[in-house]
């Protein structure tokens, strides 16, 4: 109970910490572009994250990332306008919100289907960041008890997972990425023996591969570049219905708005599996469960909710990880962590102990971003309907100019500009052949943390693997990661099924008999 | 795709080759004593077997698929290059690197950042429009950018973040 207490008056005093009117300036102007990078097709929240990380170098830490944080909670919702004013998901996280956004537009309905993703994604980070609150504590304190066994696991599963689920289609793609991410971590002086990897003497490489130029590349450049190579989307049309949300919606669909709330943190919290997988599940499991299937797809207000409260839920899940393990839950949670990183904090297993005041930081964060979102999702619909008209080829040039000053800017080095360049020309390339970025991210983000861990638990053990497969978390790990990649290999899952049938049937023969 | 997974493969399949030989010719650092298992090429050996074991796979798979019959041709070649989105691709392609890898610092950021913007946004809208509707559609929005984008950049990152432009 006395933690109880202590926790929610650590959180009650980072909310008045950020009462003033320099934080709430901030807020303001973060929230709101966040929004318009959301809304905007092409302009993704991980590609805004990076961005405006080079615009933070010099506020104090808390507040960049806070600024961080509202650029985050706002264009996940921000995506939410143009799925359902244009058909196009604004970002990947608003996909399956097209589905029944569009419709509901089309049937005459924008308001109303924009007031019931302000209140979707409001909810769903409020459940989000409940378990922000709640679960980071206990994870953090958790993962003190980790070891390099455990954390080697986690890199690997963080990166089979993240790979099977960003390209369910074809995982093994989703796993190169992630592979190629780890690679790309190699090189530069490794943490053991300060051994220079792959860097032939250059001293820009020594460090390896800056993490803010890679990722605003991969993000940034590599989406100027599709975006233009893709025709012009079609222009916006003005709602004419109110886009207040209304109160009857949430009472008819609590228990869609809490399911989805609950997949979408769960999602968060899987290492590199973001916003878009947690707003098609949720979408998915409201639909298995929904009395009104057949609307599905045709202007759902179920499947609407479902699917912007899934995505928003994500945000906060996704950086109960970064805060606890320094493994992002997310693409963008990702570049949080980096800027975390940028400004001197510690997200990790100590934070708990180092500075347990700064997760309830971010709990405040994350509730001043929702009760931004709330305010500009009723009071902002002209301003949005003409950013949206900005046509892509006076944005994008913009755009790039800011990825290369952004990359420049952190060590003012012009290598910095040729590491965003390739990396974008690299980013393009996969994304082209369906690579999934998440996992190749994640890779570069847990490259250092499974080198050390796998070499200093090996030096642990003297080379006796047992430790790796036997300790319990560490059994749970690696049995997931393998049934993942064994599942995914058709014969063999085909052959599961079968046996799984038979022994059902067999046993209910059995059962009905007795 | 398949096409493209076959080309894929084989560079993973020289690229993880590249990797582990390298890993393997890493020092080992026996004169520092140090545990065998801790030497700075395993880690990336281990990635390296794991890529190749990836890049065989997609190999053979795209292979069973046909994917190893290239097949280029000219005519393949002109319809690729004659396709419109491709064309934006290139032109972006050339405009964005020839302004990040050799404008900057050649010219004074500010010029090369305006001119940037500038001659970006005339290229691709100048075929909108008749001739009298050029001026007023392409020329001015993109001067007006241009200038506005070029000066709040500059100030911005020079004057209030205190970094020394390239």
């Amino acid at each position: 109970m006395n933690v109880l207490i202590d926790n929610l008056g650590r959180f009650l005093g980072a909310i008045g910490g950020f009462i003033t009117p320099l934080a709430l300036f901030h807020m303001a102007w973060s929230t709101l572009l966040g929004i318009i990078i959301g809304a905007l097709p092409g302009l993704t929240a991980t590609m805004g994250i990076a961005l405006i990380t080079t615009l933070t170098y010099k506020l104090p830490p808390d507040l960049a990332i806070l600024v961080l944080i509202c650029v985050y909670v706002g264009a996940i919702y921000g995506g939410s306008r143009t799925a359902i004013l244009i058909n196009i998901p604004g970002t990947p996280a608003n996909a399956a919100t097209t589905l029944d956004g569009f419709p509901l537009a089309m049937q005459g309905l924008a308001g109303r289907a924009m007031g019931i993703a302000t209140t979707g994604s409001v909810i769903g980070s409020l459940i989000g960041m409940f378990f922000l609150a709640t679960i980071a504590p206990i994870l953090g304190n958790y993962a003190l008890k980790f070891q390099s066994f455990e954390f080697f696991w986690l890199a690997i599963f963080g990166i089979v997972i993240s790979g099977h689920l960003t390209a369910l289609e074809d995982p093994i793609k989703g796993w190169i990425a992630g592979f190629l991410g780890l690679l790309v971590a190699m090189v530069g002086q490794e943490g053991i023996h300060a051994y220079e990897r792959f860097s032939y003497g250059t001293t820009e490489l020594l460090g390896g591969f800056a993490l803010i130029p890679a990722m605003v590349g991969a993000f940034g450049f590599a989406e100027v570049l599709s975006v233009m190579q893709n025709p012009p989307p079609e222009r916006a049309d003005k709602p004419h219905d109110s886009i207040l949300p209304k109160l009857a919606d949430v009472a008819r669909y609590w228990r869609t708005i809490i399911r989805s709330g609950l997949i979408g943190t769960l999602i968060g919290i899987i290492p590199g599996v973001g916003e878009d997988i947690g707003a098609w599940v949720s979408y998915a499991a409201a639909r298995r469960k929904s009395k009104e299937r057949e609307k599905f797809g045709k202007g759902s207000i179920e499947g609407l909710m479902a699917a912007e409260t899934g995505n928003n839920a994500v945000v906060p899940g996704a950086i109960i990880p970064a805060l606890t393990l320094a493994i992002p839950g997310s693409a963008p949670a990702a570049v949080l962590l980096a800027a975390m990183f940028i400004h001197g904090l510690r997200p990790g297993p100590l934070i708990m102990v180092e500075s347990p005041q700064f997760v309830y930081q971010v709990v405040a964060m994350v509730f001043f971003a929702t009760l931004a979102i709330l305010i500009y999702g009723v009071g902002l619909s002209r301003l949005l309907i003409k950013v949206l008209a900005i046509p892509r080829t006076r944005l994008m040039p913009v755009v790039f100019v800011l990825c290369a000053i952004g990359s420049y800017a952190i060590t003012n080095r012009t290598f910095d500009i040729w590491v965003m360049i390739g990396f974008g020309i690299a980013g393009f390339i996969l994304r082209q052949m369906k690579y999934p970025m998440a996992p190749l991210v994640l890779g570069i983000i847990l490259g250092d943390l499974m080198d050390k861990n796998l070499r200093r638990g090996l030096v642990l053990t003297d080379g006796d693997l047992t430790s790796f497969f036997t300790r319990p978390i560490c059994l749970v790990l690696w049995l997931i990661t393998f049934s993942s990649i064994l599942l995914s290999i058709d014969p063999l899952r085909h052959a599961l099924q079968e046996v799984f049938h038979l022994v059902w049937s067999r046993t209910r023969r059995f059962l009905s008999f007795h | 795709m398949v096409k493209a997974d076959f080309l894929t493969g084989v560079v993973l399949i020289f690229l993880s080759l590249y990797v582990i030989i390298e890993s393997w010719r890493m020092p080992r650092l026996e004169h520092l004593k140090v545990h065998p298992l801790s030497v700075p090429g395993i880690v990336p050996s281990f990635i390296g077997m794991v890529l190749l074991f990836f890049g065989i796979i997609l190999v053979i798979r795209s292979i069973r698929r046909g994917g190893h019959h290239l097949g280029f041709t000219s005519e393949g070649l002109r319809r690729l290059f004659n396709n419109s989105g491709n064309q934006r691709l290139l032109l972006t392609a050339f405009l964005t690197i020839g302004y990040a890898g050799f404008l900057i610092g050649t010219l004074p950021y500010w010029l090369a950042t305006g001119l940037f913007i500038f001659v970006f946004i005339v290229l691709f809208e100048w075929g909108q429009g008749t001739n009298g509707a050029r001026w007023r559609r392409c020329i001015l929005p993109a001067v007006f950018i241009s200038i506005l984008s070029s000066a709040a950049i500059t100030l911005l990152f020079d004057r209030l973040f205190l970094v020394s432009l390239p």
